[in-house]
């Protein structure tokens, strides 16, 4: 990939160039399994012990984490205290994430422990609910709301 | 735990439709203009092929490699909100995008006409994905480098994935954007269905 193409070189622009390079058996899942490489990749998961497959596929980066008023809150690590002092209304795993300046991983494994103690509700859902008529139409109603 | 998922009808719902492209096309802009929060940034770990011209024939190589993401939120209604990701457009790289578009709406791909050839991995990935697909040409100054039907032909999208012109600054035109994908997720949902 060289500089920006110009009206003439389109025809050479046709074939994309990474048509050869990604056949459908290398979409592959990602993996948190995968090698960590560096520090920078190790760092964060000090947080939750070394463990990196521990993260629930359904906890997905739109998934709402609400609190559960019905439990006292135990002493936590400062980062778990603060996961559940974040969530007093339906917050996602990407805002909780963005807000502590936590990791996408690391935040996702630790919103599973904390679900496992019983400290928040995690609202999973069905993959296929995008793919529900009703709920596209009720996403469309709501975006036509905005002006 | 039952009562967590979907089912449960007062359970907060969320969407997500992923904003790709490449670097620099407008991506953040698009998820501000329409977003209730300033966009976020969160950092993902990501697996990466290196797919670049250099690499072609070879078998690709995988990095495991941490990205910067940036997303906003629009609250639907009570109990729904739609969150935009704006996925990372690292020119030599094609992410192993599964653990974002699990559950998606769909995906934006928004192209400078000026760079076509940096939006051709995001293009190439969602198709592949199964995604519903926009290709979104950001009208930097309301111009475009080529028309519509050169920027289609030049990008080699199916003839059923809508290609618009937008505004990546403008609300309005985001969100006309977003209803042009809904409406494609509509009928392949449909589809499906029948």
């Amino acid at each position: 990939m060289t500089g920006p193409p110009g009206m003439d070189d389109a025809g050479s622009q046709r074939i994309r160039p990474f048509l050869g390079g990604t056949d459908p058996a290398a979409v592959r899942p990602w993996s948190p399994a995968g090698p960590l490489t560096g520090p920078t990749a190790l760092r964060p998961y000090v947080m939750t012990g070394g463990r990196v497959q521990a993260a629930d596929p359904s906890i997905g980066i739109e998934t709402q984490v609400t609190p559960r008023r019905d439990r006292l809150v135990p002493p936590l690590p400062a980062e778990q205290a603060a996961i559940v002092a974040l969530c007093t209304e339906p917050i996602s795993v990407a805002e909780i994430s963005a807000r502590l300046g936590l990791h996408l991983g690391v935040t996702r494994i630790l919103v599973g422990d904390l679900r496992a103690a019983g400290l928040v509700h995690v609202h999973t859902q069905d993959a296929t609910l995008s793919h529900s008529p009703e709920i596209i139409l009720r996403v469309m109603r709501g975006l036509r709301a905005i002006s | 735990m039952d009562y967590e998922r979907s089912a449960d009808h007062r359970a907060p719902k969320a969407l997500k439709i992923i904003i790709g492209g490449g670097f620099g096309v407008g991506k953040t802009t698009a998820v501000g203009a329409i977003s209730e929060i300033s966009p976020l940034t969160t950092e993902a770990e990501m697996t990466a092929l290196s797919i670049g011209v250099d690499d072609a024939g070879f078998e690709p190589g995988k990095v495991t490699t941490t990205v910067a993401m940036d997303f906003g939120r629009v609250t639907i209604d009570e109990g729904l909100k739609l969150y935009l990701f704006g996925t990372p457009g690292q020119h030599r790289f094609g992410f192993m995008w599964s653990d974002l578009t699990l559950g998606a709406l769909g995906a934006v791909v928004v192209v400078d006409s000026r760079r076509l050839e940096d939006s051709h991995a995001a293009v190439d990935y969602f198709e592949h994905a199964g995604l519903p697909l926009v290709v979104a040409v950001n009208a930097f100054d309301g111009r475009l480098a080529h028309d519509l039907s050169e920027i289609r032909w030049a990008l080699a999208v199916a003839d059923d994935v809508p290609v618009v012109a937008f505004d990546a600054r403008v609300r309005g035109s985001v969100r006309d954007t977003l209803l042009t994908l809904l409406d494609r997720a509509l009928l392949v949902a449909y589809r499906a269905a029948s």
